[in-house]
């Protein structure tokens, strides 16, 4: 069962193209959305929320976002980096204003979430500071417990202690019920580590990489090398390689194939970070 | 759920509460001084009227266009909100300048019977309903503008089209006296006499119904 169906969805604009992206996000699990500033994320998001026309098909909850629009988005929590319903109003007024568009809305929870993350009630939003203006956005976009949560860039721009506060609130919602689904760009790929099921990696407005977490982390590996010894892997073992000053480092997919092939001895683990960079900036 | 955008707008209009109240006053004390008395209740409504489209402005310094799309809410109902909050300001205003009026001028004669000042009832509804159809043409051509350009552009260009239509109105004023039509201007009186306040007040609301049309067109396809 799937949250999410994303099929062929493209969009063009000057200059940049969102090229037929597919991809799922199953129910109970967390897909983190990675790739640069400008490599598609957000604009991604935008179709699959129906906030830019888009072509292809998007399904939420088995259904047409385009023609359920309203029904979908009332079991829909969203979080956007940029925009929030007014700064010009207060934690309390939001209650009042949320109430009128969720028929699930929990006022008591979202008080109590609040408090949880220590927000006042009667402060203007444009006067709080950007972590707590997130806290104030994930307490919103979780009161009425939704299905669905979809996150832009929830972690951008806040330190070490709040981001991880924020992870742990994700982490929380997730296991309260396993039909939930979380979808969540960022371009700070060590919180999906920590956090995500799925990986799903933006390049160019192409998806280049679709896979599951714990492969990520525990199937690719890095090779140092000397060039002599690089040229004797062969191109299908290796996904990219960087010619470094003093050595070659290579990138693979499968770790042990290469480990047992070419008699190497040690691997380094590279976080999502490192395959990131293999793949956009790595030669082939 | 057009009723949690309204609060949203409303809440956020709240901040005009000492605007308001100095605008009232002012007027009031203008009422006193002069004995063109009924220009204050103009004066209320176009400033009630006007201080609803600067929600618009709200949304975009807030950014919050974007985050509304994400709510269980139409294209449809963020159009139809704006009209309402925007119909609504005007028929406020016109009513609260009329009451303004009225109460000011009658507490200055009851304060000072050697210095009456003569409120006619029926004009002042006149000017009253005159003023809110001032804004009400306003407010029609404004409203698109700001969907189709945003708050801060969609200002310029609603001067830019309120220009054009002043000289289209001349252009058609000066052609039909060049064309030797005369307009029997004693009838027209009448007409407008008998009829001026329901015909003010139905060309108001279609004017709001076309506006309404063309920004559900623009905004429909509007991407954020």
């Amino acid at each position: 069962m799937n949250n999410i169906e994303v099929k062929n969805v493209s969009k063009k604009y000057d200059g940049f193209l969102l090229d037929k992206i597919s991809f799922d996000v199953p129910a109970g699990a967390i897909v983190g959305l990675i790739g640069e500033n400008g490599a598609g994320k957000t604009t991604t998001i935008k179709a699959i929320l129906n906030i830019i026309k888009a072509d292809g098909t998007v399904k939420i909850f088995n259904k047409d976002v385009k023609q359920n629009e309203k029904e979908i988005k009332q079991n829909l929590g969203v979080v956007l980096d940029d925009s929030f319903l007014s700064t010009y109003l207060t934690p309390k007024y939001i209650n009042s204003v949320m109430k009128e568009f969720y028929n699930d809305w929990n006022e008591d929870k979202y008080y109590e979430l609040l408090k949880q993350f220590g927000l006042p009630k009667d402060k203007l939003i444009k006067d709080f500071s950007s972590g707590m203006q997130m806290k104030l956005k994930i307490a919103t976009a979780i009161s009425h417990s939704p299905k669905l949560l979809i996150l832009d860039e929830p972690t951008s721009g806040l330190d070490p202690v709040v981001r991880s506060e924020i992870l742990d609130i994700f982490r929380k919602y997730i296991e309260e019920d396993e039909t939930r689904s979380i979808l969540l760009s960022s371009h700070i790929t060590t919180d999906l580590e920590h956090i995500s099921d799925y990986i799903v990696f933006i390049d160019k407005g192409k998806i280049i990489l679709n896979v599951p977490t714990w492969e990520l982390l525990e199937d690719y590996g890095v090779v140092k090398c000397s060039q002599e010894e690089f040229s004797k892997i062969k191109k299908e073992d290796y996904v990219s390689y960087k010619k470094e000053k003093y050595q070659y480092e290579v990138l693979t997919s499968d770790k042990n194939k290469i480990k047992k092939k070419y008699n190497i001895s040690s691997i380094d683990k590279p976080s999502i970070e490192d395959i990131m960079l293999f793949y956009i900036r790595g030669e082939r | 759920m057009i009723k949690g955008l309204l609060k949203k707008d409303l809440y956020n209009l709240a901040s005009y509460k000492t605007t308001l109240i100095i605008v009232v006053l002012f007027c009031s004390i203008a009422i006193i001084g002069t004995d063109a008395i009924y220009w204050g209740s103009v004066i209320i409504g176009i400033i009630v009227g006007m201080i609803s489209l600067s929600t618009f402005s709200y949304d975009e310094i807030s950014k919050s266009n974007k985050y509304i799309l994400t709510l269980p809410v139409t294209r449809k109902e963020i159009v139809l909100e704006k009209y309402v909050l925007a119909i609504g300001a005007t028929i406020l205003g016109g009513l609260l300048g009329f009451i303004v009026t009225l109460l000011v001028g009658n507490i200055m004669n009851y304060f000072r019977p050697d210095n009456l000042i003569d409120i006619n009832i029926e004009t002042l509804l006149a000017t009253s309903v005159g003023g809110m159809f001032g804004i009400s043409l306003i407010q029609s051509i404004q409203i698109p503008s700001i969907f189709k350009w945003g708050a801060e552009k969609g200002r310029i260009q609603m001067f830019i089209v309120l220009f054009v239509l002043v000289i289209i109105g001349a252009g058609a004023g000066f052609l039909l006296k060049q064309s030797g039509l005369s307009v029997d201007m004693k009838k027209l009186e009448s007409i407008l006499n008998n009829f001026g306040l329901v015909a003010l007040i139905l060309l108001s609301g279609l004017m709001y119904f076309i506006s309404y049309k063309i920004s559900y067109k623009i905004y429909k396809n509007k991407e954020e």
